[in-house]
């Protein structure tokens, strides 16, 4: 008997039939998978994700890893949510977001959450490179937060930083100071990490050092 | 390539048409609503009327008599909204395969609870022989674009009521909302046993739905019925009972009258109309309704004549019109929701709700449509696609000359 009640629980309700095919949200295990968003747009450079709920993107200056056979290691630098139809605009309702939900709960199925990701290294067999990688993230892969130990382990060097200051078309200074918060946790708040991040800044920005100690006094605070 | 130069002159024409069409308009108006108000406490006389004459058009069955509208009920909190919409590529005999395309878009609204809602769409292909091929009276056709329109319309009720009946299978409480109407009108004149297929399967559908006390309701945005100006007609006809086909009024029934009975007869008639019913001739039952109803508001029940409701048994249509804010709509139910005050109530509330919702059309109708719908542009992909799959697969295809001109015109 008990074995015919699983079987019912597994059974897909009578509403399925109507449902798009999506993939699980659980793995074969039966455990959550656990990813923050799904690849819809990769170059070498930079790589756009769909959050896999609304609103729900990492936070600027979070790192985020590809599941790909390499690797890829990015920060985040741009989160947006907007419509899903190019012909359809979000308006005003003057409502809540609760009331929303409970009256207009079409629009949420109407809205998604995207976030770009500058790439700044790949692990090579589970070790840090501080280099683009040889093959931009498939489009589709997962995208996953970095624990604390991952960012530890792959910010042991600070060449990173330098491919943030060269980067064109970002907040650069926000991004360095968010990357830099990110990191000394990772570290523990360590007063070594915090002087060694700091001599490497001054030696990229050396010529200035108003940007310089403001960058710096944004990250220790 | 349109002459837009040439066709400025007629728009022109055309404008200057409509500013008179307008002018007498007014007064066509003013006429149907003191009509229509003279009738409202009269109104079983003038059923009695509709009941025994024999007109040319359509009549409402006076279900609930005539008056003011009836007070917005009030929503449930917690209510389910199930819609559907379908959308085609028709079979194009100039592509590489005349297969076709039906899209159904699903949607189900949850109101009250924050769950989410489902919307969604679902493509099928018919290309199989017996899919292409139909047969219908004894002989064999090539399906063509009324008979794909007619499958689509099929399909959107009999998965209305499919997905309404799984919603309330899941504990929700639901009504269906279908796209137009349930009247099957396009089915008179169709060979017998095609006729009986498709009634049948709606039919059945609406059991189903009847069975479980599911209502459902037909939305028709922008009526242009006129059944109750009809009925306003009859009110000005001077015989007891008319008889359109009778009618001493036509010339070609008034042979062997003589010219007093003629001079008589023409006394009846109002401002050189050439009928008595004529003064009230362009209008529709929406105009009027404007002017009778407020916002929220509907009027009383009218039972559709229809011929093909004769078929319908338990599920004859009943129809109202509803003050919606930004419009009048026509909403149609079968008569177990008709006659049910608490689905009748249901069926009130939630079309003015998603009306609101949906800036003036329901919000789940419109959905339903944003998801079913075909564009040109997925159509042109969906043959490119199936072009290069041919390819791909080795494939003998030819594509029409006219359909190659189409796309790549030479100078």
């Amino acid at each position: 008997m008990a074995r015919v009640d699983t079987v019912k629980e597994s059974k897909p309700g009578p509403l399925s039939r109507f449902m798009p095919d999506k993939a699980p949200l659980r793995d074969e295990f039966g455990s959550e998978r656990d990813y923050a968003g799904e690849i819809v747009e990769s170059s070498t450079t930079e790589l756009i994700a769909e959050a896999r709920e609304l609103h729900g993107a990492p936070s600027f200056g979070q790192f985020i890893r590809v599941e790909v056979e390499m690797p890829v290691v990015g920060i985040v630098f741009n989160v947006f949510t907007h419509s899903i139809e190019p012909n359809r605009r979000p308006t005003a309702y003057g409502k809540t977001e609760e009331e929303l939900r409970l009256e207009q709960p079409q629009i949420f199925e109407l809205l998604r959450t995207e976030f770009q990701a500058l790439v700044i290294g790949y692990l090579d067999g589970g070790a840090p490179v501080q280099i683009l990688p040889p093959q931009p993230a498939r489009i589709h892969s997962f995208v996953h937060l970095c624990a604390d130990e991952e960012i530890q382990a792959f910010t042991r060097t600070d060449d990173y930083l330098r491919r943030i200051l060269n980067t064109a078309k970002i907040p650069t200074d926000e991004l360095l100071i968010a990357v830099l918060r990110h990191t000394l946790r990772a570290h523990a708040h360590s007063r070594t990490y915090l002087v060694r991040v700091g001599r490497e800044l001054s030696r990229l920005m050396g010529d200035d050092y108003d940007r310089l100690s403001s960058v710096i006094r944004r990250v220790a605070n | 390539m349109l002459d837009l130069y040439a066709v400025k002159t007629q728009i022109d024409d055309m404008v200057a048409d409509e500013r008179r069409v307008q002018e007498d308009f007014r007064a066509v108006l003013e006429l149907a609503l003191a009509e229509y108000r003279r009738w409202v406490p009269e109104w079983e006389i003038l059923a009695q009327k509709i009941d025994k004459s024999r007109t040319s058009w359509l009549l409402p069955g006076l279900a609930e008599g005539l008056g003011g509208g009836s007070a917005l009920p009030e929503r449930p909190t917690e209510i389910s909204i199930a819609a559907t919409d379908g959308s085609q590529i028709f079979p194009d005999r100039h592509e590489v395969s005349s297969c076709f395309l039906i899209n159904i878009g699903y949607i189900l609204l949850h109101y009250g609870t924050g769950e989410k809602p489902l919307m969604n769409s679902k493509p099928t292909l018919y290309y199989r022989e017996e899919e292409v091929f139909e047969e219908w009276g004894g002989r064999r056709i090539f399906i063509n674009r009324e008979l794909v329109g007619l499958k689509r319309g099929l399909m959107e009720f009999t998965e209305l009521a499919d997905l309404a009946l799984a919603a309330s299978a899941e504990g929700h409480r639901t009504l269906a909302l279908s796209d137009g109407t349930l009247i099957l009108w396009n089915l008179e004149g169709k060979p017998q046993d095609f006729k009986e297929a498709y009634l049948k399967a709606t039919l059945a559908a609406m059991e189903g739905l009847r069975q479980a006390r599911l209502p459902v309701a037909g939305y028709i945005s922008q009526p242009g019925s006129q059944e109750l100006i009809n009925s306003l007609k009859l009110g000005l006809c001077p015989l007891e009972v008319a008889d359109c086909d009778r009618c001493p009024y036509q010339a070609e029934n008034q042979l062997g009258f003589s010219a007093d009975e003629i001079g008589v007869l023409q006394g009846d008639l109002w401002c050189g109309h050439s009928l008595p019913c004529s003064p009230l001739e362009g209008l529709n039952d929406a105009v009027l309704l404007r002017q009778v109803l407020s916002p929220g508001q509907r009027t009383p029940l009218f039972r559709s004549s229809s011929k093909i409701l004769n078929e319908y048994g338990p599920h004859r249509v009943y129809y109202f019109y509803l003050h919606v804010g930004a419009e009048i709509g026509r909403v149609e139910v079968p008569e177990w929701v008709a006659i049910d005050p608490e689905l009748l109530a249901l069926v009130h509330a939630c079309l003015c709700d998603q009306a609101e919702k949906g800036e003036g059309y329901p919000v789940a109708l419109s959905e339903a449509h944003e998801r079913a719908v075909v564009r040109g542009a997925d159509r042109d992909t969906f043959y490119r696609f199936l072009r290069d799959t041919f390819v791909k697969n080795d494939i003998q295809t030819s594509v029409s000359t006219k359909s190659f001109k189409k796309r790549y015109a030479g100078i």
